[in-house]
């Protein structure tokens, strides 16, 4: 029998994956392969077969290789969660309106994803006003399948939706989860020569006062996802919340814009950066990344991957170690959100 | 429309008020969070001391200047977020300041503490920061119906966006827009980085290692030909952005002037879209650039209200930059799709 920081029993999860749900997110795709929406691919196929993220330094003790980063990745899950499968997909990028899925779309998934009992999030960004109504014809898109929630980024989408879907399954997303990520600094978060209160400060949300919880009370959110946090979260963070938690994995969002870097490109300098401009979607077929100099490490990088208009670091192994050990016990985390970029080979 | 201008010593009242401030806003860091956290967590949007007020005496002295003005002062608490010992050390530290300082209200992000303010004082005006990220008007019912009494809108809003905000809020809730000083490239409320020990990450960035890659699927050959200069030009746009975005290089004009992000041409469309406010930010900047801003701004804005057309307003927001290949530049605008 394990014990939580509150010497609360815990029991360890039963079943496969130790009863933790794992969901696949395809944010730059135009549509989830299909062979997820049937239910047939496994984590070791989709992560292992050059589907991996596309940084291939992730700090210190960082993969050699793309085909490694997902082997491990695949690796790493399975270990700690034995015969986890996949068993929900993500649709939608959370942080640029213009992937939004179309309601056609998304009524086709649906289908394809209910014979295969995979179930379906609709992820959405933070949203501007145009986003805000497109973004209600695709939550009615959704309506009547199974298990389908919606991935607010945004307190006012949250709001519109539950005013207008009562019944409607709402998901925090990460991006609304405050907390510092900033990976140039963010090992040194917990460090011991920071005063305590700093430090906890730092390792920690105001998620756990009284008035954050009143609003997930008043509007009715029964998840939270957070993000694969450099520095240790407290155990608070993770458990001592009414909500059950999605982490994601491997990538920490770090920050973003409304103006997008590549979606520039073919834009006339004046009129580049322009939030909310049109693009030609370069987000599908470039990135850049960034080697951050680490402060005080003679030459050490970490590497920062830009995707469209947002910033993304894959964290290090000892960081995945640490959330997946985790989750076999836990009362709150019961679901990893595995991000896979790009479906090379995949049909459109 | 009034204008909000930062404020960052008592001293500096009189001169922003006899030049047309509408309503003041300063940062205020007590000794006792600078004890516990001390630079490691920010109070505000600023380090612990740069901008802000340390003693709270200063608080009441500010405040009892700009009410003889009869200027409101709001105090910023804008935070990303605050943990619940935090809260607890902030809310019995505001009530003194509503109650001893006169402090007129506060500006916060942190939506939770916003719920745990108008719990614990219902008659305070609150203001939600540009941190909020106010971008659609579900976000204006969502902060109206939590009582907020006026949102700042973010600085990536367009002036179409602001003057649909500014319709969806009409009659509810009090509005303002950015018209001077600061930027980022990235959106404020989303960004999850600090500016404490290594800098603004959106400056750094132009000047590190970097690589644009092929993702998706897409040939690793594709970026040698017109992609890859068009890949190479968009990096070196970038940095140009991220340049003006941080003052221009903190350069002035040859009057003196600073540089930096500005809405002014902007002005006679903003003056039309309801908007309450127009800010100028800078708490931690000089007080000449505080009173050349908030003059230049005013200049402008009084020749809208008399009836200038659009482009003679223009001209005159050009004039008093004095910066015109910056201007034509469009990457010191807050408001691009207007001057596009």
């Amino acid at each position: 029998m394990l014990l939580t920081r509150h010497h609360r029993e815990a029991a360890p999860r039963e079943g496969a994956g130790h009863g933790v749900e794992v969901g696949l997110s395809f944010p730059f795709l135009t549509a989830p392969p299909p062979a997820v929406l049937r239910g047939e691919a496994s984590l070791a196929e989709l992560l292992d077969d050059g589907h991996g993220w596309p940084s291939t330094g992730a700090g210190r003790d960082a993969p050699a290789s793309v085909a490694s980063a997902g082997a491990q990745l695949a690796e790493a899950l399975l270990r700690h969660l034995p015969g986890a499968a996949p068993s929900r997909v993500y649709v939608g990028n959370e942080t640029c309106e213009r992937l939004l899925p179309a309601p056609r779309a998304i009524g086709s998934w649906v289908r394809a994803a209910q014979e295969g009992r995979i179930a379906l999030s609709l992820v959405l960004p933070p949203l501007s006003r145009g986003g805000l109504a497109k973004a209600e014809e695709a939550v009615r898109a959704l309506e009547g399948a199974i298990d389908a929630e919606v991935v607010a980024n945004d307190w006012g989408t949250v709001h519109r939706l539950r005013s207008r879907h009562p019944g409607l399954t709402i998901v925090l997303g990460r991006l609304t989860h405050k907390m510092l990520r900033d990976p140039r600094l963010a090992d040194y978060f917990d460090s011991p020569q920071a005063p305590a209160p700093a430090r906890a400060a730092l390792c920690r949300s105001g998620e756990l006062a009284p008035g954050f919880r009143a609003l997930m009370e008043r509007y009715g959110i029964g998840r939270r996802e957070v993000d694969p946090f450099l520095q240790p979260l407290e155990a608070d963070e993770w458990e001592c919340r009414s909500e059950n938690v999605s982490v994601h994995l491997p990538y920490l969002f770090v920050t973003m814009g409304r103006a997008c870097l590549l979606g520039a490109m073919h834009r006339d300098p004046a009129d580049k950066f322009v939030p909310g401009a049109p693009c030609r979607s370069e987000c599908r077929k470039y990135a850049v990344e960034f080697r951050l100099p680490v402060p005080g490490e003679n030459g050490a990088v970490k590497h920062l991957l830009n995707r469209g208009n947002a910033y993304y670091h894959a964290v290090p192994s000892s960081v995945l170690g640490r959330i997946l050990e985790r989750l076999p016990s836990s009362r709150r985390v019961d679901r990893v959100v595995v991000t896979v970029p790009d479906g090379q080979g995949w049909p459109i | 429309m009034k204008l909000t201008v930062p404020v960052s010593l008592p001293d500096e009242v009189e001169m922003l008020a006899e030049n047309g401030a509408g309503g003041f806003f300063c940062g205020y860091v007590p000794p006792e969070w600078l004890e516990q956290y001390g630079g490691a967590f920010w109070l505000n949007r600023r380090g612990p001391v740069a901008g802000n007020l340390v003693q709270r005496d200063d608080v009441s002295l500010l405040v009892e200047r700009s009410h003889a003005f009869g200027i409101p002062v709001h105090v910023t608490f804008n935070a990303p977020y605050y943990t619940p010992e935090q809260q607890d050390l902030l809310l019995p530290l505001i009530g003194r300041l509503a109650r001893e300082s006169g402090m007129d209200g506060v500006i916060v992000s942190d939506v939770g503490f916003l719920v745990a303010l108008r719990c614990a004082f219902p008659a305070l005006s609150v203001h939600a920061s540009s941190v909020m990220a106010t971008l659609n008007p579900g976000m204006v019912d969502f902060l109206e119906e939590l009582g907020v009494r006026r949102v700042i809108f973010p600085r990536s809003l367009g002036v179409a966006d602001i003057a649909a905000l500014c319709d969806a809020a009409a009659g509810r809730i009090e509005t303002e827009a950015f018209v001077m000083n600061e930027g980022c490239v990235f959106e404020e409320g989303y960004c999850m980085t600090t500016h404490r020990s290594v800098g603004a990450l959106c400056v750094q960035l132009p000047g590190v290692p970097h690589r644009v890659l092929p993702v998706g699927g897409e040939p690793a050959g594709s970026l040698a030909g017109e992609e890859g200069v068009r890949a190479r030009e968009v990096m070196g746009a970038f940095k140009d952005w991220v340049w003006f975005q941080n003052g221009c290089g903190n350069s002035m004009n040859p009057g003196g002037i600073p540089n930096g992000p500005c809405g002014l041409c902007a002005l006679f469309d903003l003056a039309r879209t309801g908007v309450t406010s127009l800010k100028i930010s800078g708490r931690g900047t000089s007080s000449y650039r505080k009173l050349v801003s908030l003059q230049m701004v005013r200049g402008v804005l009084d020749l809208v209200e008399r009836g200038a057309p659009r482009e003679e307003a223009a001209r005159k927001a050009m004039a008093l930059r004095n910066t015109p290949k910056f201007c034509e530049a469009r990457y010191m605008c807050y408001y691009r799709e207007e001057a596009s």
